[in-house]
């Protein structure tokens, strides 16, 4: 049988050595291109006024030079301690009102409306009122930050609980499960996978929560610098505080989606039967 | 259905036709509009007591907004807002849609663009717009630009990914029939991939909406965003009130209406879900 098969295979032709081929190597079109891409951007943008554009080289010193100073580790751990604070408060709460919300008709009756209301107001429009009631120190931007990330998490642990079968439920409840027994053993896992999800779009606002704060409070943190080295025409510095954030951005996904897969591992058997 | 006596009796003896007690799960609309309508007696009792640069209530929010709409400023400003919105926007979508789909069908636009797609899409793009003003100055373009910004990645992403979906089945099948390329995509891979398209779309109509009221903000000088600064600044909280709430609506607006637009022109997505 085996050697039938081996035959058939030498008599087709099918071991032959397939041809090269570019795609087989995706990775060196994706640095050929990048390198493009700077030596394009280093070349030109020597020739333009560095007041609107910079090049590669420049934004790479004065990265060093801002790590140098300390300025921009510094700045890194103001701006990650008010995004801690108010990301952790909204996971808190978010999770929290998101199981009652879910598990009582009559909660999710009374509170839906408000939500669904805050929920579309577009959060940044209402930075000047927060700015007026609490002034601009550490409290205001945790809880710009808070307002962003809050409601992704709410709204999507409420549907994750909705959508527990009430048979797991039921079947709890047969085993003479306590109230809690049911919410902690039963609800929350089922709806975990749904609030990871939730985490992670939150993740991603409360970056953004975090940069519209800074940039509008303009005192401490990177949106601080953003600002500062922007009204001095100091582009180098500029595009080195963006790749800050975006390397913070990718920093934090990766990390979320780690989390998911760790606590919520279920999920992937969930999607398989899709 | 009449029922017959068997039934009858049967009901009886269950006594299931009486009356059910009363339960506060079976009017459900009553408590959602009492509890709006007491948070809006509640705000407008407490507001005025509160100090009025701080805290508006709902009458004096209504008086502002009539004084703006006959004063004529707001629609101006909304309108301007509006037309940035709809430029930058569009602009989004026509080329997310575009490089999405050469991204999702050809592996070499894929990795010659993906470093810069990933990178950007990672970039909150709330922390371009100091660079945006530097470059663009003050006027339209900037404020396009940070809309074009904010709207392009969810749609394009959503596109790419929509795209790579796409099962190669259907493509083999289109290209047996002597379907060309254009015919491949136009008949086959944009209608497989139009509820990821939709789906971004969606996303992207409410992260461009951010972009632009936080420019506007930030520059200070049109638009909505700029009313915000302005009345914020005068400590006109009752007229602060009046764009924020108009923007509420129009962002509901905007997203019903982008599921409307969904559910006409992707029906399919809902059978796809529910497999």
């Amino acid at each position: 049988m085996a050697s039938t098969d081996e035959q058939i295979i030498a008599e087709l032709g099918l071991r032959r050595e397939r041809p090269w081929s570019i795609y087989d190597y995706p990775n060196l079109i994706r640095a050929a291109s990048v390198l493009c891409f700077l030596s394009a951007w280093e070349i030109y943008g020597r020739r333009t006024d560095p007041l609107l554009l910079t090049y590669p080289t420049a934004v790479l010193s004065a990265a060093l030079q801002l790590i140098g100073t300390g300025e921009l580790p510094r700045q890194l751990m103001a701006s990650l301690a008010t995004l801690g604070v108010g990301f952790v408060l909204s996971v808190v709460l978010g999770v929290g009102l998101g199981l009652i919300m879910g598990r009582s008709r009559i909660a999710e009756a009374a509170f839906d409306p408000h939500m669904n209301a805050l929920y579309a107001t577009p959060q940044v429009a209402l930075i000047p009122l927060l700015m007026m009631w609490l002034g601009l120190g550490f409290t205001i931007k945790a809880v710009i930050i808070f307002s962003f990330a809050f409601f992704p998490i709410l709204i999507n642990t409420a549907s994750g609980v909705r959508n527990v079968g009430a048979a797991m439920v039921e079947v709890g409840r047969a085993y003479m499960a306590s109230h809690r027994q049911i919410l902690l053993k039963i609800i929350f896992p089922a709806a975990l996978p749904f609030i990871m999800a939730g985490v992670r779009i939150a993740i991603g606002r409360a970056v953004v929560g975090m940069v519209v704060a800074e940039l509008f409070t303009a005192i401490t943190g990177l949106g601080a610098m953003l600002t500062l080295y922007g009204n001095l025409f100091e582009t180098a510095k500029m595009f080195v505080v963006i790749i800050v954030f975006g390397l913070l951005g990718v920093a934090l996904i990766r990390a979320t989606q780690a989390l998911e897969n760790r606590m919520a591992r279920w999920k992937e058997t969930e999607r398989a039967t899709r | 259905m009449a029922l017959n006596a068997l039934e009858e009796t049967a009901l009886r003896d269950l006594d299931l036709a009486r009356a059910r007690t009363f339960r506060l799960t079976d009017h459900l609309g009553l408590i959602r509009g009492s509890s709006v309508v007491a948070v809006i007696l509640l705000w407008e009792f407490f507001g005025r007591d509160v100090n009025p640069l701080f805290l508006s209530y709902p009458s004096a929010i209504a008086r502002a907004t009539v004084q703006l709409l006959a004063a004529g400023e707001f629609q101006r400003q909304a309108l301007g807002s509006l037309q940035v919105y709809a430029v930058g926007l569009s602009a989004a979508l026509a080329l997310g849609i575009f490089l999405g789909l050469l991204m999702g069908r050809y592996r070499l636009a894929e990795y010659l663009l993906d470093p810069y797609v990933y990178a950007l899409d990672a970039t909150p793009r709330v922390a371009l717009i100091p660079l945006l003003l530097l470059w663009f100055g003050l006027g339209a373009s900037a404020r396009i630009a940070v809309v074009f910004l904010s709207g392009i990645f969810p749609v394009l992403m959503n596109t790419f990914s929509g795209v790579r979906t796409v099962s190669a089945d259907l493509v083999e099948v289109g290209r047996v029939y002597g379907a060309r390329e254009g015919k491949i995509f136009t008949k086959i891979i944009i209608p497989a991939s139009l509820p990821f398209i939709m789906a971004g779309i969606r996303l992207a109509v409410g992260r461009a909406l951010i972009g632009i009221i936080t420019a506007e903000m930030f520059a200070a000088v049109t638009g909505l965003g700029a009313l915000l600064i302005r009345y914020s600044s005068a400590l006109a909280t009752d007229k602060f009130f009046v764009p924020v709430i108009f923007l509420s609506l129009l962002g509901v607006i905007l997203s019903r209406a982008v599921e409307a637009l969904e559910r006409k022109m992707a029906p399919w997505k809902k059978t796809e879900r529910a497999l």
